[in-house]
């Protein structure tokens, strides 16, 4: 083992200075006030301070947070049945079901989200149909359904193939077991399918609940200008307001949250695989 | 006894492989039932229609009357212990075994008291908060029964449980299941391919094979009176024996008339003769009813397996000359060849060709510095159709050239009007690296005496198991040996407790309860 471990070092110095180094100077911009140099910083904690005090950042939060939460819930309230179907069909179906849910991801997320604005927008394609079928214009563009949309879209494939993967590991004896002790498919499935997809289903609510969250231009495109979710709050103050002190600030309360949000999924997990739904 | 499960011409096929062909059996209440057979016979397919895992292309499944075939599993009053458990992984211990009964919907107290009861029955009864992926292989296995026997089924089905455990635990659930079977008082019907576990465990062994069903019967019937010669060698090592049944009770074998048990065969039938290793005594000479040589002993841990030789087989002897020649050296193209002189029987004559010579010959050419073999390009020589000794050169492209003697006899062939076999082989040369570097030398003595035996009767090939000489081929010098090759003549497998050294006379003795007789070709 010991003459691969110098094929490591490269990888150490990658992580060091393009992970380690960063989220260093995150907590130290955030942790210090604006016009610091390199010789005199002066702790603070003015920036979470200002944060916390101002309610329309803590709506921002609140409103940032509902909204993964709602995104994560659809995903997988979609998600799971697409995947079970996915698990059931042949070999062949498979194979094409799971390229067609990943051929989308091949094109760049941006694109495909501006191709949304196209759809939904006031003399896009659902409104003009409506129009042929004698409805009014529906402000579809620039709501929370917009953005729900778009993320849902954008990200359940991820939930998706999470499921997939943990259904199609699952050894079908056990089904035949279960059949055999008198449950029928929905009890099975019940008893069986679902607590050992659980997995899974966490590690699918971590992939779409992350990136969702800290999304700024799915909000910025779908939700209109001032659409504001936390993720446009951070983006602003680094490039427009030049506050990188908040900005980072924002980041790391952002960064506390999704530690805990993955502390309690691991958690969850953990149980999951000791007492499952059977009680 | 009732009849509780009726299988009616169940046929399967896979991809268009017939897996069961049109298998009837009937299963009684309370029986301890074994489907036997080699992997691939149908066993494991016949159990898993029985649980309702699969549907039957054609034919019924009759269980207490009615007609099951059509059934979900989850419908039946059967329960499974499978292969390899599928123990539910996210359950514990408890919960597993209550799984049944938490779909039926028990009351909670009830079912705390029936799991309770059966961890107890299995011996587990301090183990229900343990995940079941902690447990060994055998705790599993008793938690898949109680989680099978829980539901009180009128059927459990084991497929081949106990095939994931080491000898010692196998051995241990043997007795347990057995133990299990007779407080429950339930039908078992138990997939395996060890015969000795169907021996020990059932009331009643299926004999299967190929999918369909061989034999039916108890343990002591299936191996003492085995239906056919593929039942004998699979329930245990037998010695099946030619034999000619004079009349009723009374077969001649080995020339020989012995008295038996047997009837009901046509006068002067030819029948398989089966006696059974432990059957068999080992007596001195005078006492015995054959006589052999022991050629084998081999301890087996409780006893020595000694294998006695009452006839010998067909042999032949022939001589191999052994030289020291080098090969040719032609230091000009650096080549080098080498060849044999071979004997050649004169009915081969008319259809030798150049690559049989140069087989025969083992002529071989090749680079003196990287050994690459090089091509033969003409073998040259001058045949007649009478005895004599004839020169064949061989030369290469190079020009480098050797020659050896073709040396042309009479048949040399042995026949037995015994086993109605004949053997030839021819004398050779040989040289002596070439015998110190063979990899299996009794192989290829065969080959290079070109040794071969068959039967008088369909011209099949007929093994040659000994070949017999008395060089030491690591330190063989050149001269003439002998080399004799045999046929497997008449052997006994007999299990004895005493020792005895290979070569010893002795003789025989069974009595005529020992004798089992079966119709030839039974199968």
């Amino acid at each position: 083992m010991k003459q691969f471990r110098s094929m490591a070092y490269p990888y150490v110095f990658w992580i060091n200075v393009m992970i380690v180094v960063p989220m260093l100077m995150i907590v130290m911009y955030a942790f210090t006030q604006k016009g610091n140099d390199v010789v005199t910083f002066r702790l603070t904690l003015d920036n979470f301070i200002y944060f916390f005090s101002d309610p329309i950042f803590v709506s921002v939060l609140k409103n940032s947070l509902v909204i993964a939460v709602v995104t994560t819930v659809i995903c997988i309230f979609l998600g799971y049945p697409m995947a079970y179907l996915i698990s059931q069909a042949s070999d062949r179906w498979k194979v094409i079901l799971v390229l067609l849910i990943t051929v989308p991801m091949w094109i760049n997320m941006l694109v495909r989200t501006y191709a949304w604005v196209g759809i939904l927008q006031e003399n896009g394609i659902i409104n003009n149909l409506l129009g042929l079928m004698g409805i009014g214009l529906v402000k579809l563009l620039n709501t929370d359904f917009a953005v729900i949309l778009g993320m849902v879209y954008n990200f359940i494939p991820f939930m998706i193939l999470q499921i997939y993967t943990a259904l199609s590991k699952m050894d079908p004896s056990y089904l035949e077991a279960a059949s055999d002790l008198g449950a029928n498919k929905v009890e099975s499935f019940l008893r069986i399918t679902l607590p050992l997809s659980l997995p899974g289903v966490l590690s699918g609510i971590t992939l779409v609940f992350l990136p969702a969250v800290s999304s700024f231009f799915i909000p910025k495109l779908l939700g209109g200008g001032q659409y504001v979710l936390i993720g446009n709050v951070i983006e602003s103050q680094f490039l427009i307001s030049g506050n990188w002190n908040f900005g980072s600030a924002i980041s790391l309360i952002m960064a506390v949250i999704i530690m805990i949000s993955m502390y309690i999924t691991k958690k969850v997990d953990r149980e999951g695989q000791s007492k499952g739904g059977v009680r | 006894m009732r009849k509780l499960i009726q299988f009616k011409n169940i046929v399967k096929e896979f991809d268009g492989q017939l897996v069961l062909k049109g298998i009837n059996l009937d299963i009684y209440e309370n029986e301890f039932v074994t489907l036997l057979g080699p992997s691939g016979c149908g066993k494991t397919t016949l159990l898993r229609i029985l649980g309702g895992f699969l549907t039957p292309d054609e034919g019924q499944v009759i269980f207490d009357n009615e007609d099951i075939t059509q059934l979900p599993p989850y419908k039946r009053e059967i329960n499974t212990v499978f292969q390899k458990y599928a123990l539910f992984p996210h359950l514990n211990v408890y919960e597993n075994v209550a799984f049944g009964l938490t779909i039926k919907k028990e009351p909670k107290d009830v079912i705390q008291q029936k799991v309770m009861r059966m961890l107890k029955l299995v011996g587990l009864e301090d183990y229900g908060e343990r995940k079941v992926t902690e447990m060994s292989g055998g705790q599993q296995q008793r938690v898949a029964i109680a989680r099978a026997l829980v539901n009180e089924p009128m059927v459990l089905l084991l497929d081949e449980p106990l095939g994931a455990l080491d000898l010692k635990m196998r051995k241990e659930m043997q007795h347990e299941l057995k133990k299990i079977q007779k407080e429950v008082g339930i039908t078992f019907v138990f997939v395996t391919h060890d015969q000795e576990e169907a021996l020990t465990m059932s009331d009643k062994i299926v004999v299967m094979k190929d999918g369909g069903i061989q034999q039916i019967g108890s343990p002591t019937d299936i191996y003492n009176e085995p239906v056919n010669e593929y039942v004998a060698k699979f329930i245990g090592e037998s010695n099946i024996i030619d034999g000619v049944m004079v009349k009723d009770e009374e077969v001649i074998f080995e020339d020989k008339h012995f008295a038996c048990l047997d009837k009901g065969f046509a006068p002067n039938e030819k029948v398989d003769v089966v006696i059974r290793p432990e059957d068999l005594d080992i007596v001195p000479k005078e006492n015995g009813k054959l006589k052999g040589i022991v050629k084998s002993v081999l301890f087996k841990g409780v006893h020595y397996e000694t294998i006695v030789e009452t006839r010998a087989g067909t042999s032949i002897t022939v001589q191999m000359r052994v030289s020291e020649d080098k090969p040719v050296v032609n230091t000009e193209a650096n080549e080098m060849m080498s060849a044999n002189d071979f004997y050649l029987d004169i009915s081969d004559i008319d259809e030798l060709t150049d690559s049989d010579i140069i087989a025969r010959a083992n002529a071989q050419a090749w680079d003196a510095k990287t050994e690459d073999w090089i091509s033969i390009n003409k073998v040259e020589y001058n045949i007649e159709p009478a005895n004599g000794t004839y020169p064949v050169t061989f030369s290469t492209q190079a020009g480098t050239m050797i020659s050896a003697n073709m040396i042309v006899r009479d048949v040399n062939r042995i026949v037995s009007k015994e086993y109605q076999e004949e053997i030839f082989a021819v004398n050779f040369f040989q040289k002596v690296d070439e015998i110190k570097e063979s990899m299996a030398l009794d192989t290829d003595l065969k080959t290079w005496a070109n040794a071969s035996a068959w039967s008088l009767e369909d011209d099949s090939a007929v093994e040659i198991t000994e070949v017999v000489y008395d060089f030491d081929p690591e330190n063989i010098e050149p001269g003439v040996y002998d080399v004799t090759f045999k046929t497997e003549g008449y052997e006994y497998m007999v299990d004895t407790t005493d020792r005895y050294e290979v070569g010893d006379e002795v003789g025989l003795l069974f009595g005529p309860e020992d004798i089992h007789i079966m119709k030839k070709g039974g199968y």
